[in-house]
């Protein structure tokens, strides 16, 4: 017990293996519970999958049934003297266990099908980052010298900023139909929507950071005498670097998450047509499969940006903590 | 440095004219499809390159099915398979189209599947029917319910998407959903003794599938879109020869992702036409065995049920020319 208040309370400067443990605990633990409602016959299990239809005329080998249901027709059957059915306990077909999902994982990666020009899931995925890839940088090109601006001119600010926070409340997928009328069928109105769903939060984040910079510096600045676009390039700017570069990090997991309704819009490509797709059709392990995929590639993106960070930044100590 | 410059401007200039001049050009037909078994027929002819042996250039774009119509539309591309009842709707809201040929009928793959222990339309007397109201299983429910000489006040309609139809079954809150495969299938295996009680075999006809095009493309691209047709036509012949169909499910299996034994079923629910089938259909008659006919069922439903106001004028959008030009 004490052992573990002693690691809890070394949270404020961990070691690193412990880190890495913890770390690694986060992952497990969710692992844990999946697994055991997946692997634990009596935890969960809310159906009866078929193995012996028996006397029942509508069911077949391989259906999952309510166990109720099932119930009623073992005692129907009794009743009337006829083979009962038979089955064993089994998950509803939208959570397929670990093993499935790693056996999807692992052959829509290294076995795509061949002989047709469908995207295989790694073609979608790359389709997918080109997509977010532009529609980030985009947002950024616009969104980061707005939000600069926003923070350090008031008036600026006052300008631009009410119509912002009013825009930002609108359903970016809402545009779809216009995006798609104006930019074409292909990846114009994907990036589009990304671009509309990231923007507006951007300049509203990247001002207020702006602002949080210490009016000492700019007053300093300003008695000896830099002005204007000086202020700006040589204060401003290289002041909230590492905090602009945390919210850059955190809006590119933002960006990522309009990807889904994104990919919805013109043409069926990237991760999300194959995973509606696998949907259609019930492949549930192939999309949890998509799902893990963007994860992992999300939280590397996250591990190495954050990794960059603290050699960009080594005096920011913030950058060690996120 | 000034030179390089200009030499750069120059090629990204006369680059940007070439790829103008060249899309203007040959520009290829562009055609939109989604996931309908009628539809991912084409893709035998994408896959074998029939469209190339035919000499015409088409291209086609893999769409969600409504996201298809709204490209339609917005007059992104030049045709796109729909039914001839969303055909009408697309239409009556500004994007207006030709048909020019049928792709199939549905039989049997759109259906009202009811819960466990209900057998028949008129057991749904008084109960909740679950249906996307506007689209075609709302149409098909109607339908079903004249037949069975009830009125469309005699069931409570439930308004839910298609999608979520095996939920909404599943939920036990509604006696019946109106669902099309694979979606009803679905359903069907969420709730076991669920079964079909009217289905579009019930009134084969109920919803044709057509390639619709736009008027301006029918009009400048007659011999393209006629050497369209004639590939079409060969589709259906090896899907529906027993001797080809196994390699042409598998082509059709391959680009929604099941595996070929899962495709064929859906198969067996949509009536292919090949032309010379097409063409009787293409006949100006009432009835379902008439596109005429069907679109105007769907016509009169659309303005009944405020899918849109004003009925449309038949003549201008089912365009038998092509058809007929075929030999």
């Amino acid at each position: 017990m004490n052992t573990i208040a002693k690691w809890l309370a070394s949270d404020a400067d961990p070691a690193f293996r412990k880190r890495t443990l913890f770390g690694i605990g986060s992952f497990l633990l969710p692992m844990l519970v999946w697994s055991m409602v997946s692997y634990v016959p009596w935890v969960w299990h809310p159906k009866m999958e078929i193995t012996n239809p028996g006397g029942v005329d509508f069911l077949q080998v391989g259906m999952l049934v309510d166990k109720s249901m099932f119930r009623d027709q073992v005692a129907d059957m009794e009743k009337q003297h006829l083979a009962v059915p038979q089955g064993t306990p089994a998950n509803p077909i939208y959570l397929p266990a670990p093993d499935q999902v790693a056996k999807a994982l692992y052959n829509g990666i290294f076995h795509p099908p061949k002989d047709t020009d469908v995207p295989s899931m790694p073609a979608s995925l790359w389709h997918s980052i080109q997509v977010i890839f532009w529609g980030f940088l985009i947002s950024s090109v616009i969104g980061v010298p707005l939000g600069i601006l926003s923070g350090t001119y008031k008036s600026f600010g006052r300008l631009t900023e009410p119509f912002i926070e009013f825009f930002r409340y609108l359903p970016a997928p809402a545009f779809g139909a216009l995006a798609v009328a104006i930019l074409g069928i292909y990846d114009g109105p994907k990036i589009a929507i990304i671009v509309i769903g990231t923007l507006f939060q951007q300049v509203l984040i990247i001002a207020n950071t702006t602002r949080k910079l210490e009016t000492t510096l700019i007053e300093a600045a300003r008695t000896l005498g830099t002005r204007n676009f000086k202020l700006l390039t040589r204060v401003v700017v290289p002041g909230i670097m590492p905090d602009l570069y945390r919210d850059q990090r955190i809006l590119l997991g933002w960006a990522w998450t309009y990807l889904i309704v994104a990919e919805l819009i013109g043409t069926s490509t990237g991760i999300t047509w194959f995973i509606t797709q696998q949907a259609r059709y019930q492949h549930f392990d192939n999309v949890y499969a998509g799902i893990i995929t963007i994860g992992i590639l999300g939280f590397g993106t996250d591990l190495v940006l954050a990794r960059l960070g603290r050699k960009l930044f080594p005096w920011d100590r913030t950058q060690d903590r996120s | 440095m000034n030179k390089t410059i200009k030499t750069v401007f120059n090629m990204v200039a006369g680059a940007a004219f070439l790829s103008m001049s060249a899309s203007a050009l040959a520009e290829p037909l562009k055609i939109g499809y989604s996931d309908w078994p009628g539809w991912v027929a084409w893709q035998v002819a994408i896959d074998k390159g029939w469209f190339k042996q035919a000499g015409v250039d088409v291209k086609f774009e893999w769409f969600d099915y409504s996201a298809s119509m709204d490209a339609y539309s917005a007059g992104k591309i030049d045709g796109v398979l729909m039914t001839n009842g969303d055909a009408l709707v697309t239409g009556s809201a500004g994007g207006k189209s030709k048909m020019i040929m049928l792709t199939d009928y549905s039989d049997g793959n759109d259906m009202i599947v009811a819960k466990p222990g209900i057998k028949s339309l008129k057991e749904l007397k008084g109960k909740k029917v679950a249906v996307e109201e506007g689209l075609v299983e709302h149409l098909l429910l109607l339908d079903g319910l004249k037949k069975a000489g009830m009125k469309p006040s005699d069931v409570t309609l439930v308004n839910a998407k298609t999608n979520s139809m095996p939920q909404v079954l599943g939920s036990g809150e509604v006696a019946a959903i109106g669902a099309w495969q694979p979606v009803a299938g679905e359903a069907m295996r969420a709730l076991p003794g669920s079964r079909p009680i009217y289905t579009s075999a019930d009134e084969p006809g109920l919803i044709y599938d057509v390639l619709a095009v736009s008027p301006a493309s029918a009009a400048m691209h007659k011999a393209e879109w006629l050497k369209v047709l004639k590939v079409w036509d060969r589709v259906v012949h090896y899907i529906n020869d027993p001797k080809t169909q196994p390699d042409a499910v598998k082509i059709m299996a391959a680009r929604v992702g099941v595996s070929p034994a899962t495709y064929l079923p859906l198969l067996k629910g949509t009536h292919l036409l090949d032309l010379a089938a097409g063409k009787k259909i293409f006949a100006a008659k009432t009835g379902f065995g008439s596109l005429y006919g069907s679109s105007k069922v769907a016509d009169d439903f659309n303005v009944a049920n405020g899918v849109y106001k004003t009925h449309q004028d038949l003549n201008d959008y089912i365009d038998g020319a092509l058809m007929k030009a075929v030999k």
